[in-house]
């Protein structure tokens, strides 16, 4: 195991790593940008060394002053945290380079992943579904009813050279295809000088369900069950839940067991996450893999009592898993709130500010990872996650019960937060049911959703 | 640009060589330059070198101009309690979870300012540099190395140089305290400084 890792990151995730480092019996190293001197970890940290001004840019994403701050305070591990430099290849390149190790991906594995069309393609070949399409580019109008055909209606006209939505049209019938095909042409055309299409089968009415995963350095791999992320604004993840509602057994045995199977045969190494859609029937399609810890691991590590960050550590350190699918048991139900410094109200406009009080809810099965505490002062340069609340039950309802008890006993005053519609959600027939799909909050608007929701 | 050309392949008349030698400089400048000036501009790393062959290409970025040397309180931080080397006492120390744990800003002198590192790496002072050495604002004082590249610490004020606050080839965070830098002080004291 590391001596001393440092910790290039801020906020509840550098508690989190910090804290993973402390059980394992490494010294931690927080390098922080001046915004945050005055932060938890810093003042938690065996060590913490300033790295720059509170752009981050010359500061958490800037790999020559993480790495020299590592090689000055004698660490020999960088952790990266989420975000930042977490899927950098270059940087993990780096940081090896200078006699230290990544903990994540190797830099090689990171480049294997690093493009979205590649990886959909590396995983489908090892047995992922991915989202059906046409072969190639269409050629004419016979060629693009013959595939919309052979795919199924709904089907997305999509330019070849895209982007922005542009070109994009989402039809229902041969007809519409028809009437759409020449204006998707010429729009194409005209906004990147390339008019050829491709068609997508289009999935209205989807659920984000993800895979966490573990692979060690000799191809040892675990899946930790499935999340499911479907409740998003924007495509911003708001809360996260495990199990996924409404998904079979035999469909979630089918979906983790393949994500591994597939990662493992093509060569990804430590903690990630496999993202899919899931339709109203079951059938999922790979979309991307997240090479890094996410921000709703706690959700999973509820489910299975396993220590993600710790495991990051391990594997990179070159440990072997040292545990088998059969030594992964799922117990109860976890839901993870995100609290954000935003405004629903107000189109959720994010905030900063001092916290004028804080209170974490507790009992049992609650968890709050959050580096708040009264008096802090919210930099407003980052990302608005004040923390996460995480909340488990032997089931669901108890899950759903001990979360409205946890948000109701949660005091952040002085900034403005969602906890109003984490609330909204908990009330929400859709939600109870666990019927969400990932363009519920969208669809209905956060606004109506929140006052439908204070109706009840 | 590429710092060594295989010689043979510049003296060899042969027409074959000769394309190769214009295949391998048109793909030298057309994708391996950009792709690499887009990862030098992607990692904000100070140098990148790649060996291909016998062809070496070696990017060096620009020194930047010198930043963090703004004006501090002479008692914001002392040397000897710069958080790099420090240990908190855990549970943190109460000051860390104040609102407004900085002293009131009334320890501002008029008559002295501190040159802070714009960087985290490893300080060299400017060896011609002595203390009483009269310097003006901007005047180079040192560097820190931060990972092979010089950043430089330059004087905050028009001055005369104090007490250096650091060690010669000492770590250092960004924003530490560096060297005092006296204003107005005749040239006869010998301006050690607090």
């Amino acid at each position: 195991m590391f001596k001393k890792v440092l910790i290039a990151n801020r906020g509840e995730i550098a508690l989190r790593v910090l804290r993973a480092c402390r059980a394992l019996g490494a010294e931690a190293v927080v390098a922080y940008s001046e915004a945050d001197r005055e932060s938890l970890p810093v003042g938690l940290a065996d060590e913490a060394i300033c790295i720059g001004p509170p752009d981050a840019q010359r500061s958490y994403l800037s790999a020559p002053a993480v790495i020299s701050a590592a090689l000055v305070t004698g660490c020999d591990a960088i952790h990266p945290g989420y975000g930042f430099l977490s899927e950098d290849e270059g940087f993990a390149e780096v940081v090896v380079a200078h006699g230290m190790t990544f903990i994540g991906p190797p830099a090689n594995v990171l480049e294997r992943f690093a493009s979205k069309a590649g990886t959909r393609q590396l995983l489908g070949a090892h047995g992922l579904p991915t989202i059906p399409g046409s072969e190639g580019m269409l050629r004419d109008d016979m060629h693009a009813l013959a595939e919309a055909e052979r795919i199924g209606y709904p089907v997305l006209v999509k330019p070849s050279a895209g982007g922005g939505g542009k070109g994009m049209r989402m039809v229902r019938t041969s007809r519409e295809l028809e009437s759409v095909l020449k204006v998707c042409r010429s729009e194409a055309k005209a906004a990147f000088g390339d008019d050829s299409l491709y068609l997508e089968k289009w999935l209205d009415e989807n659920r984000h369900v993800e895979v966490q995963i573990a692979v060690d350095r000799y191809g040892h791999g675990v899946h930790l069950g499935e999340r499911d992320c479907s409740v998003q604004r924007r495509h911003q993840k708001i809360l996260e839940e495990a199990p996924t509602p409404t998904l079979s057994d035999a469909v979630r045995a089918d979906l983790t067991e393949r994500a591994i199977r597939a990662v493992v045969a093509a060569g990804y190494e430590n903690v990630g996450t496999l993202e899919f859609l899931v339709d109203r029937t079951g059938n999922f399609y790979f979309i991307e893999i997240n090479c890094r810890i996410q921000v709703e691991h706690p959700v999973t590590e509820s489910l299975t009592g396993v220590d993600l960050v710790a495991m990051q550590l391990r594997i990179a350190a070159g440990e072997p898993l040292g545990i088998s699918q059969a030594d992964i048991r799922f117990s109860g139900h976890a839901i993870e709130f995100r609290i954000n410094a935003e405004d629903p109200a107000h189109d959720f406009r994010p905030g900063a500010g001092i916290v004028e009080r804080y209170h974490a809810p507790g009992g049992p099965g609650v968890r709050m990872d959050s580096h708040l505490f009264t008096g802090y002062e919210v930099p407003p340069y980052y990302d608005s996650l004040l923390g996460k609340l995480i909340v488990w039950g032997p089931d669901r309802e108890t899950a759903i019960a001990r979360g409205r008890v946890a948000l109701e006993e949660l005091v952040i005053d002085g900034i403005t937060t969602n906890v109003d519609i984490h609330q909204a959600l908990l009330a929400s027939e859709t939600f109870l049911e666990g019927r969400m799909t990932t363009n519920l909050l969208d669809r209905v608007g956060s606004a109506a959703f929140l006052a439908a929701a204070a109706r009840v | 640009m590429p710092d060594q050309v295989p010689a043979d392949a510049r003296r060899s008349p042969d027409d074959d060589e000769r394309a190769a030698d214009h295949a391998a400089i048109d793909r030298l400048t057309g994708e391996l330059l950009p792709a690499l000036i887009a990862k030098l501009g992607r990692t904000g790393l100070g140098e990148l070198e790649v060996r291909e062959g016998a062809w070496r290409v070696r990017l060096r970025r620009p020194a930047g101009p010198p930043v963090g040397t703004r004006e501090r309180r002479a008692s914001d931080r002392g040397g000897a309690e710069r958080s790099m080397d420090r240990v908190p006492e855990r549970p943190p120390r109460a000051q860390h979870l104040h609102p407004h744990p900085e002293p009131p800003a009334t320890a501002r002198s008029d008559s002295r300012s501190v040159a802070t590192s714009p960087a985290v790496g490893i300080y060299q002072p400017r060896k011609d540099l002595t203390i009483g050495s009269r310097v003006r604002a901007g005047d180079r004082l040192g560097a820190v190395d931060m990972l092979g590249v010089a950043q430089e610490v330059v004087a905050p004020i028009d001055g005369v140089v104090g007490t250096s606050l650091v060690e010669p080839g000492e770590a250092v965070e960004y924003g530490q305290e560096l060297i005092v830098v006296e204003f107005g002080v005749p040239m006869s004291t010998n301006g050690t400084g607090s």
